[in-house]
């Protein structure tokens, strides 16, 4: 079973892509709810995937990535951006991110993207 | 989806997201510089969009999505207007704050507020300005998603 970290600041969020993808077969092994928390349960929890924010306090998603990246490059974590955040969601692929999806979620793409993500060469 | 389930949610996390920002606009009423305030209030009117977006109320995500752009503005400037600028986010959040109260009571979309959406637009926020002709103060850069001294 894919074992999932979820890093949003909004727990209506978090409790939303639980619903989505656990019965899918992925199993949330922890929720984070800034940009230092995710990184910090990266390391304990060394998850297969991590859905990230982009906008969150302390830390920003994007700047997550990089400190989860520096730790594993072959992290594989998904942005969850929403519209109009195109250049940022660009600039997390740089960072190291495998992919996104956009706000508000499509179940269906969330599972989709999720599986390619886990398809991609680390 | 369990609607009734994700309603209950979004009515408790906007409400908290709404108290953040109303004590953040009483910092920045008095300190219109204040970073982390100016941040706070752009991530809650984010955070309030997204639920919004995902449950479908669109008057509701507009608003918020206006008042974003408009701090987003403030976040590059590194400061709100004294004001015209304080004035027109407390009328924010008061319409946001009048939008979740219709959720609460009929469970059903609010209606639009075009005329506040109008006045909270980045566009309104720069005919407005009264230091346009001034350098910005580049307090944190543009694209910064977190309080000052965490950033990217």
């Amino acid at each position: 079973m894919t074992r999932v970290l979820i890093a949003d600041d909004a727990s209506f969020m978090r409790q939303m892509i639980r619903d989505i993808i656990e019965p899918e077969g992925f199993e949330v092994v922890g929720e984070a709810s800034d940009g230092v928390e995710v990184v910090e349960k990266f390391k304990e929890l060394h998850p297969d995937l991590v859905m990230m924010d982009i906008v969150m306090p302390k830390r920003s998603g994007i700047d997550a990535v990089k400190g989860i990246v520096a730790m594993d490059p072959t992290a594989r974590v998904v942005m969850c951006s929403a519209l109009g955040q195109e250049t940022l969601v660009m600039e997390a692929i740089q960072a190291g991110a495998k992919d996104f999806i956009v706000k508000p979620f499509k179940p269906e793409s969330v599972v989709v993207t999720l599986r390619k993500a886990l398809e991609k060469e680390s | 989806m369990d609607l009734a389930k994700y309603r209950n949610l979004f009515l408790e996390e906007a409400t908290e997201h709404l108290a953040e920002m109303s004590r953040a606009l009483l910092t920045l009423e008095k300190n219109p510089d204040d970073g982390e305030a100016i941040d706070l209030v752009f991530r809650m009117a984010h955070s309030i969009k997204g639920m919004a977006g995902s449950l479908g109320y669109d008057s509701i995500t507009e608003l918020a999505h206006k008042l974003e752009d408009r701090m987003d503005g403030y976040r590059a400037a590194g400061r709100v207007e004294v004001v015209e600028g304080i004035a027109i986010l407390f009328r924010g959040l008061d319409g946001l704050e009048r939008m979740i109260e219709v959720v609460r009571d009929s469970g059903e979309p609010p209606p639009p507020d075009p005329e506040l959406a109008s006045a909270l637009s980045p566009d309104a926020a720069s005919a407005a300005a009264p230091e346009a002709s001034e350098e910005p103060k580049k307090k944190f850069p543009r694209r910064s998603l977190t309080p000052r001294g965490h950033g990217a």
